[in-house]
């Protein structure tokens, strides 16, 4: 296989704990060497045959791991594929995804476990680690067959889209997966409270007369959860976390030692309610968990700098044109976010001074990695060359009509970000390399 | 806190403010029929919104009909005024003026409404505007088509105005997105249905002689209720005060911050009041148990000849229609001599005309004219 020498970046690398300006050797797939680069000097000599990559200027970090993505296939190609949605990721600056069960048909098996993984190597472009589902058809009735996919490279079980509504059952799940040291991924929802709500319950639900879905309704089945998994010792995952109260209650788990990790969206820590209204009812603010209120959307904030949060994962909902353009009551919930997360957070977290570079790799790539068991995340010596590129100083505006992704169903359309992923790399392979004049 | 999220929504409407249009007046024209784009235009200089005007307003400054937020007391008394020069036609042996002869009106009404509907086709018949009326029953909607599918087709056939009523709350925002006509929100989920708290209004003032400084007591299911939502909006600007009751499992979130006193005693609320509104208890929309039975709601919340004493000896008593005698309101105060309920619904009309004639760019001098 072919070398790579990535040349004169700053390599931000919080496993091994580095921020320095290095030149990175690939070969045959793999981190070979890391050399301090030669600066004025011209630094490292490629190998011959070696492909160059200039990175100056550009912070060259572990390829960025999203670990809740919805993929669509099999059964909603229509919204996306394995190949679309893994080029959207590649051109987002990311490696490797995780993409969840909840597929037509429901991923709860050998046969959609494997067909996803023989799809994702036949035509994806990056990595992809399946989710199983927790019970079978993720009907919440019985636990599905965790072995087979585990087996067959399922990293993470869940319901997602379906809370695991049944404390029986959630109970099973956790004892069960602990022979696979995975976790159980919850969307925590109590749907008796939810139901029919299409947006955070509160004044601006008020006044536009829209079905509300109260705080409450996440934070007790976080509580729930943390009971069990208290009980269990099973490894607990709450997806896309957004309220203050689901926060607390995972902080205080901590401390007392239940085994619990958690992650929140790009989109739930740059958007509020305000949203829906400033948009007179744009179905593209219509997501689960509801945008919260700027209380909540602070918290998370504080939830990011304090540790709180493990991990940003996207949630990357795709729907057709026609599915979203519809009253708001009646269109699916969910936002696509592969292709604006990382300039997202680049901008309002580590721009905005939020967060460091180097904990946003944490958030991005090292800790959900760790989280998923994959051995991603970290650019020492011997490791998979995924890696991702950022030019911290580039700024464009979103342009959803450019999106990789089959969807375009984002409200980030038209804003104007500083700090794009500019190259990505996958085992040692360019995959993804922006074409402007600015990164030439 | 409502004033500044007022003055966030005009800077939103008017950045939207770009889709050109044929066939309208060139720009600086009289007020014009199609003005571009959704959302408020300004017809006076840039900014006048903010400063106190120096003469009242001659046209609307708002291209739709979508709710009552967002318009302020200027455009309302000029709604209200117009209203006032329609309620004569009304009493006419000929109950009809040329004033919208060739525009075309749609009305799109696509969740069942009795009063509202006629209320709105009587306008515009005495406006002389052709009318086309478009229901679920009779249209492809039971074949399946997509809200955005049927507005475009109807916008093929050019009408002027599309009035709708829709239970998705923003279905009229959806329409004004994607349709060149005039949108007029007949009611919209749980949202607003402003020609109710304009013929509210209308009523009010022709009572009172004035909106300001009244105490306005609003009674029953707020929650789901679209009725109270522009009221609260209108009565607010027009400078009420406002009260409003209901059971707590009957409150939508935070509502004290849209600027009313919330009470759960009806006793208390109705106390001193003005006008009393009542709301009715939407029994379609209610998930179950809100309250125990509708016998209990009556003893707790229902409107009695009794609890009218509590009031101002000169109150009205409302309702926007269709009651549920014995439930929120005894039939003794309904038909008793306070309750202007059928005043409402005659107001109605005319306050309907003045909307549709305003907004297909009338004024009002050229109405006295």
């Amino acid at each position: 296989m072919e070398s790579l020498l990535v040349k004169g970046g700053r390599v931000i690398d919080p496993a091994t704990g580095t921020d320095s300006v290095l030149d990175l050797l690939v070969r045959d797939g793999k981190i070979a060497e890391r050399r301090p680069s030669g600066g004025g000097r011209g630094g490292s000599q490629a190998p011959p045959g070696a492909r160059v990559l200039e990175a100056a200027g550009r912070i060259v970090c572990p390829g960025f791991v999203d670990m809740h993505v919805h993929l669509r296939e099999p059964g909603q190609e229509h919204k996306e594929t394995i190949e679309t949605g893994t080029r959207a990721a590649a051109a987002g600056g990311f490696t490797s995804i995780a993409c969840m069960p909840n597929t037509e048909p429901w991923n709860d098996g050998l046969a959609v476990t494997e067909y996803i993984v023989s799809e994702a190597r036949r035509r994806g472009t990056i990595n992809v680690y399946p989710i199983g589902c927790v019970s079978k058809g993720g009907r919440g009735e019985e636990l599905a067959e965790i072995g087979d996919m585990v087996r067959s490279g399922a990293v993470a079980v869940s319901d997602d889209g379906r809370p695991v509504a049944n404390s029986y059952l959630m109970r099973m799940a956790l004892e069960y997966t602990r022979i696979f040291g995975i976790p159980v991924i919850d969307h925590c929802e109590d749907r008796t409270l939810s139901a029919a709500g299409v947006m955070h319950e509160g004044y601006v639900s008020t006044v536009l007369g829209l079905k509300g879905i109260p705080a409450a309704a996440e934070e007790i089945a976080v509580g729930a959860d943390l009971a069990l998994a208290a009980l269990t010792k099973g490894r607990l995952h709450i997806a896309h976390l957004s309220t203050r109260g689901s926060l607390e209650k995972v902080r205080r788990a901590r401390e007392d030692g239940v085994p619990v990790t958690c992650e929140v969206t790009p989109h739930h820590l740059v958007l509020t309610d305000g949203a829906v209204m400033e948009g007179d009812y744009d179905p593209n603010t219509k997501m689960n968990p509801p945008l919260r209120d700027e209380e909540d959307r602070r918290a998370l904030l504080q939830g990011l700098r304090d540790g709180t949060i493990d991990a940003i994962a996207t949630d990357h909902a795709p729907h057709h044109l026609d599915e979203k353009l519809q009253e708001f009551d009646d269109a699916p919930f969910g936002i696509v976010g592969l292709e604006t997360a990382v300039p997202l957070m680049m901008d309002r977290l580590v721009r905005a001074g939020v967060v460091d570079v180097k904990r946003l790799v944490e958030l991005m790539s090292l800790n959900p990695a760790r989280i998923l068991g994959i051995s991603k995340g970290t650019l020492e010596v011997g490791a998979d060359a995924d890696i991702t590129l950022i030019d911290p100083e580039l700024e464009a505006a979103v342009d959803t009509s450019l999106f990789r992704s089959k969807s375009r169903n984002s409200p980030f359309h038209g804003w104007t970000l500083r700090g794009w992923p500019v190259a990505t790399i996958v085992g040692g392979r360019v995959v993804h390399e922006m074409q402007t004049a600015a990164t030439r | 806190m409502i004033e500044s999220d007022r003055t966030e929504e005009r800077a939103t409407r008017a950045r939207r403010a770009s889709r050109p249009r044929p066939g309208t007046r060139p720009p600086g024209a009289a007020p014009a029929a199609g003005s571009p784009a959704a959302g408020r235009v300004p017809r006076r200089e840039a900014g006048s919104a903010a400063l106190p005007a120096a003469e009242p307003l001659a046209a609307l400054e708002h291209r739709h009909l979508l709710g009552m937020r967002g318009f302020g007391g200027e455009e309302i008394d000029l709604i209200l005024d117009t209203a006032k020069a329609f309620a004569e036609v009304s009493t006419r042996p000929i109950k009809k003026v040329p004033t919208l002869r060739g525009k075309t009106i749609v009305n799109f009404f696509m969740e069942p409404s009795t009063r509202t509907r006629s209320s709105f086709e009587i306008a515009e018949k005495r406006l002389s505007a052709d009318t086309l009326n478009f229901s679920p029953s009779s249209s492809s909607v039971v074949k399946g088509e997509s809200l955005l599918d049927t507005a475009r087709n109807l916008e093929a056939m050019a009408p002027d105005m599309i009035v709708i009523r829709h239970k998705a709350a923003g279905a009229p925002h959806f329409l004004a997105r994607h349709c060149r006509s005039h949108i007029i929100n007949a009611g919209d989920g749980a949202h607003e249905h402003p020609t109710q708290a304009l013929l509210d209004a209308f009523t009010i003032r022709e009572k009172k002689g004035r909106i300001r400084d009244l105490r306005v007591a609003i009674v029953g299911d707020l929650l789901h209720s679209r009725v109270l939502r522009s009221n609260i909006f209108l009565l607010n600007t027009m400078g009420a005060d406002v009260v409003v009751c209901g059971p707590p499992t009957l409150i939508p979130a935070e509502l004290a911050r849209l600027g009313v006193a919330v009470t759960f005693r009806i006793d208390e609320a109705v106390e001193g009041a003005d006008v009393i509104m009542m709301l009715r208890i939407q029994r379609e929309r209610q998930q179950g148990g809100a309250f125990p039975s509708p016998r209990e709601y009556y003893n707790l919340f229902g409107l009695t000849v009794e609890r009218v004493r509590r009031a101002r000896p000169d109150v009205i008593i409302m309702h926007p229609g269709p009651m549920n005698r014995g439930i929120e309101i005894d039939s003794a105060v309904a038909d008793g001599p306070f309750s202007v309920i059928l005043e409402q619904v005659t107001n109605g009309v005319a306050v309907r005309m003045a909307v549709l004639y305003l907004l297909a760019g009338g004024t009002l001098g050229e109405l006295a004219g």
